[in-house]
C-alpha cells in the first residue's frame, strides 16, 4: 500500500515538475528583464533626459514669487500708488474647439482685434505651442462678462464639435499697479511697466525697494511634498513728502496758468526751506499714469518727464538772488551801499545792457534788485572776482545735482574760468542768469538758503520707508551752508522792500512775502531771442516765520515776455491756496496768537 | 536502526500539523504586512489630504491678499482728491477764499503730523549680561545681604 502511494507520489512529482521549473523559469526570467531594461535605460543619455522631463514635467513646476509692489503714500496717507488684480487671458491650444467663436468673443468684449485672436487661438498645439497670451491688464468687470458668456456658451452647446465653444480661453489674476489720482503727480511718481520695473521718479529711483525680492522655487504637485511658501517681504512702501491737496492746487494754478498766457509749458515747485522737504511739484505735460502706454506719446521730442528737475534753463533774473547773496556775504557790498548805474557795463569786450536798455542813476542794493538791473549784477560779479562768484554759486548747488531722491535729475551747466567754452563776458553775464542754466529745484534748493537762515537742506521728496512692520524716517541733511544767517535775514528783508516798494503782482494779502522775478532769454543757435522767454518767479514767506518756498516757471508765454506780469501774479495766485492749505494764519492773526 | 527511525517517527510532528505551522506563519506575516500597509496608507492618505488642504489655503491666501489690494485701491479711487472735490461741489460747498478762516488759539494743539503706517524701529541698546551681584559687593555687604535674607525668611515662616 506505502510502495503504491510512493509510487504515486514520484509520478505525480514528475508530472508537475516541469511546470514548476517553466514558473522557476519565468519568475527568474522577468527579475532579469528588469535588470536589463534598468541598465538600458540608465545607460542611455536620450532616455535619461526624456525621462528626466516627463518626471519634471508632470511632477511640479518651477514658479516664481513675486512679492507685492509696495505702495506709496502723500504725506498725510493717500494712496498715490497701490496694487490692484488683473487678469492675463490666454489660450490653452490643445483645448481649442472653435477658433472663430473664440475670437469673435475676445473681441466683442475685450476689444482685440479678431485676426490676431483668431490666428493665435487657430496655431496646432505642440511642444513648443502650448498657450497664447491674448490680453494683458484685463479688469474683473470684463471677465466676469467673459465667464458668464463661457458658461452660457458650454451650457447651449456642450462642446460639441463644430459647434460654438470657448473651450480653450482661460485668465490668470495677478497684481498691477494702480495709480487712483490718475494725472496728479504723475510726473514726481513715475510708472511701472508690465514686467514690474519703476520708470522715472520715485518709481524708477525706489525701484529695488519698492518691488521686494522676488523668489523662485520648485513646487510639486505631490500633495505629500507640499512646502509652506518661504516668508517673502512685501515690497517697501513709501510716505511722500507731497501734500496731495497742495499738489492738486498748484497742478491746477499752474494748468491756468499756461492757459492764460499761452506758455508752452509750467512748472511750480513748493518746498518747506527749513527740512528741503518737496510739498508739491506741478509741471506739465502729465499722463494718467494708469493708461502710461497709450499717453507717453505726449513726452515726444525730447519733452522731459518732470520739467522741475530734468529741463535746465537760463532762468535770467531770478539768479540775481544768488549774485547779490554772494555780493552781501563775501562783504563786497552793504544793502546801503550805491552804485551809480550808467546803463551799461564793459566787461571782456562785451557790453552788458539793463533790461529797458536804460541808465537807472544811484541805486542802493536794494534799488539794484527792485530794478533788476543787469549793469548793477555784472559789476558785484566784478568786484567779488570771478574766483569768489564762483565759488558762492558752486556752494549754492548751481552745476551740481541736488541729490534728490528721484530719478532724471538734470545738474545744469555753470561754466568755470578755466573751461574751453568760458571767456571773461561770461562773468558779467551769469550775474544776471544769463549763460548758466538750472532746473527750477536746483533754484529752489538754492534760494532756500536765502529762506533758511544760510542753511541749505537737500530737498528730498521720501518722508519715511515702511519696511518689515517699521517705519523708518529719512534723515534730513544739510547739503550746505552758503551763506551767514546774517545775509540770509537781509536779503530777504532787500526782496520784501522790493516787493512792496514795487506793489508787485506778487505780494499776497495778510502775508509778507520776499521774491525776485525773473525773465530770461531763450539761446537759439543764432544768438537769444527777445520775443519768447522764460518767465519765472521765486518767492518765500512769511518773512518773519518762512515756510515755504515757491517757484515758478512758465516756459514762453504768449501774453507778456515779462516774469512780474506772468510770473508774479501766478506765485500770488499759488500762495494765497497753499497758506490755506497749511492752515497758516496771516501775519498780524499769528502775531497775535503769539502774543507778540 | 529501528528503534532510531520509530523513536523520530514517535516524535516528529504530523505533516499535516507542520503544513499548518507554515501556513499560520504565513498568515502571520501577511496579516502583519497588510497591517503595515493599512498603517502607512491611512498615514499617506492624511498627509496627502492636509497637503492638499495647505496647497488650497495658500490660494486662498493669495486670493485674499490679491482682493485686499484690489479693495486698497478701489477705496483710493473714489476716494480720490478729483472725487471728493467733485463731490463736495456737488453737495454745494465750495473752495474757502483767502479772507475766510477763521483762527482760534487752542492750548496744548498739537501740529498735525505726517502718517505713522508702523511703529518707528526700537532703539538698538547693546546688551549686556549683568553681572551676579557677588563679582561687585564687598564680603561685609554679602554678609548683610545673606543675614536680611535669612532674617525675612524666619519672620515669613513664623507668620
Amino acid at each position: 500500500m506505502n510502495s503504491t502511494a510512493a509510487r504515486g507520489s514520484d509520478a505525480l512529482h514528475k508530472d508537475f515538475a516541469w511546470r514548476y521549473m517553466l514558473m522557476g523559469a519565468v519568475m527568474s526570467v522577468m527579475p532579469i528583464l528588469i535588470i536589463f531594461q534598468m541598465v538600458r535605460i540608465q545607460t542611455n543619455p536620450a532616455h535619461v533626459e526624456y525621462l528626466r522631463q516627463q518626471s519634471s514635467t508632470y511632477s511640479g513646476m518651477v514658479q516664481t514669487i513675486i512679492p507685492p509692489r509696495g505702495e506709496i503714500y502723500d504725506r498725510w496717507g493717500h494712496l498715490l500708488a497701490g496694487n490692484k488684480t488683473v487678469y492675463e487671458v490666454g489660450i490653452e491650444l490643445s483645448q481649442v474647439r472653435n477658433p472663430n467663436t473664440i475670437a469673435l468673443a475676445l473681441s466683442t468684449l475685450l476689444g482685440l482685434d479678431y485676426n490676431f485672436v483668431f490666428t493665435a487661438a487657430s496655431q496646432e498645439a505642440s511642444e513648443n505651442a502650448v498657450y497664447a497670451v491674448v490680453a494683458n491688464n484685463v479688469s474683473k468687470e470684463q471677465i466676469d462678462q467673459l465667464a458668464e458668456l463661457k458658461d452660457k456658451v458650454e451650457e447651449a452647446y456642450m462642446g460639441r464639435a463644430n459647434d460654438p465653444s470657448l473651450r480653450g480661453v482661460v485668465w490668470y489674476p495677478k497684481l498691477a499697479r494702480s495709480y487712483p489720482e490718475k494725472e496728479m503727480g504723475s510726473n514726481l511718481l513715475g510708472f511701472v511697466n508690465r514686467e514690474g520695473k519703476g520708470f522715472f521718479g520715485v518709481e524708477e529711483q525706489y525701484n529695488n525697494l519698492l518691488a521686494g525680492n522676488p523668489k523662485t522655487l520648485w513646487k510639486s504637485f505631490d500633495p505629500n511634498q507640499v512646502e509652506l511658501p518661504p516668508e517673502l517681504p512685501e515690497g517697501a512702501s513709501l510716505v511722500l513728502t507731497i501734500d496731495r491737496a497742495i499738489q492738486a492746487a498748484m497742478e491746477d494754478v499752474i494748468d491756468r496758468a499756461i492757459e492764460t498766457h499761452g506758455a508752452e509749458s509750467g512748472t511750480i515747485v513748493v518746498v518747506d526751506p527749513r527740512s528741503g522737504e518737496i510739498m508739491a511739484m506741478a509741471t506739465t505735460p502729465r499722463i494718467d499714469l494708469n493708461e502710461y502706454e497709450r499717453q507717453l506719446g505726449r513726452y515726444a521730442d525730447g519733452t522731459p518727464f518732470n520739467r522741475a528737475i530734468s529741463q535746465a534753463y537760463e532762468t535770467g533774473s531770478v539768479f540775481k538772488v544768488l549774485t547779490m547773496a554772494a555780493a552781501l556775504d563775501s562783504g563786497t557790498v552793504r544793502p546801503e551801499t550805491t552804485f551809480v548805474d550808467t546803463g551799461i557795463f564793459e566787461i571782456g569786450g562785451t557790453y552788458i545792457y539793463n533790461w529797458n536798455g536804460g541808465a537807472w542813476g544811484p541805486q542802493d542794493m536794494t534799488g539794484c534788485m527792485r530794478h533788476s538791473l543787469n549793469v548793477c549784477m555784472a559789476w558785484l560779479a566784478t568786484q567779488m572776482k570771478a574766483k569768489t562768484f564762483y565759488d558762492y554759486m558752486q556752494a549754492f548747488g548751481i552745476g551740481h545735482l541736488t541729490g534728490v531722491d528721484m530719478a532724471g535729475e538734470n545738474p545744469g551747466r555753470l561754466k568755470l574760468p578755466g573751461d574751453e567754452d568760458w571767456y571773461d563776458a561770461d562773468l558779467g553775464t551769469n550775474s544776471f542768469g544769463q549763460g548758466v542754466s538750472a532746473t527750477p529745484l536746483q533754484m529752489a534748493t538754492a534760494i532756500s538758503a536765502v529762506a533758511n537762515d544760510g542753511v541749505m537742506m537737500t530737498p528730498h521728496i521720501v518722508h519715511s520707508i515702511v519696511y518689515k512692520g517699521y517705519q523708518y524716517e529719512i534723515e534730513r541733511r544739510v547739503s550746505g551752508r552758503p551763506i551767514s544767517p546774517q545775509t540770509a535775514r537781509e536779503l530777504t528783508e532787500m526782496l520784501a522792500v522790493s516787493l512792496e516798494v514795487e506793489s508787485s503782482d506778487a505780494l499776497v494779502s495778510g502775508y509778507r512775502v520776499a521774491g525776485k522775478t525773473g525773465t530770461g532769454e531763450i539761446p537759439t543757435p543764432f544768438g537769444y531771442t527777445s520775443n519768447q522767454t522764460n518767465a519765472s518767479f521765486v518767492g518765500w514767506g512769511p518773512v518773519d516765520d518762512i515756510r515755504f518756498v515757491v517757484y515758478v516757471w512758465l516756459e514762453k508765454p504768449q501774453s507778456s515776455i515779462w516774469g512780474s506780469e506772468v510770473a508774479a501774479p501766478v506765485f500770488r495766485e499759488a500762495v494765497e491756496e497753499l497758506v490755506v492749505l497749511l492752515n497758516l494764519p496771516p501775519d498780524d492773526v499769528r502775531a497775535q496768537l503769539q502774543g507778540k | 536502526m529501528d528503534r532510531v527511525q520509530s523513536l523520530t517517527q514517535a516524535y516528529s510532528q504530523a505533516p499535516w500539523r507542520k503544513q499548518l505551522q507554515m501556513m499560520g506563519l504565513f498568515l502571520l506575516v501577511v496579516v502583519f504586512a497588510a497591517i503595515v500597509a493599512g498603517i502607512y496608507l491611512s498615514v499617506t492618505a492624511r498627509a496627502a489630504e492636509i497637503g492638499r488642504q495647505i496647497q488650497s489655503l495658500q490660494s486662498k491666501i493669495e486670493d485674499v491678499e490679491q482682493t485686499n489690494s484690489d479693495l486698497m485701491s478701489q477705496l483710493a479711487f473714489i476716494t480720490s482728491a478729483e472725487q471728493m472735490r467733485s463731490r463736495a461741489l456737488s453737495m454745494g460747498f465750495r473752495p474757502i477764499e483767502l479772507a475766510e478762516p477763521v483762527f482760534l488759539p487752542v492750548p496744548e494743539y498739537v501740529e498735525r503730523q505726517p502718517v505713522i503706517l508702523a511703529p518707528a524701529p526700537a532703539p538698538v541698546v547693546p546688551s549686556t549680561p549683568p553681572l551676579p551681584a557677588e563679582y561687585t559687593e564687598s564680603l561685609f555687604v554679602w554678609l548683610q545681604r545673606q543675614i536680611d535674607r535669612s532674617t525675612f525668611l524666619f519672620f515669613e515662616v513664623q507668620e
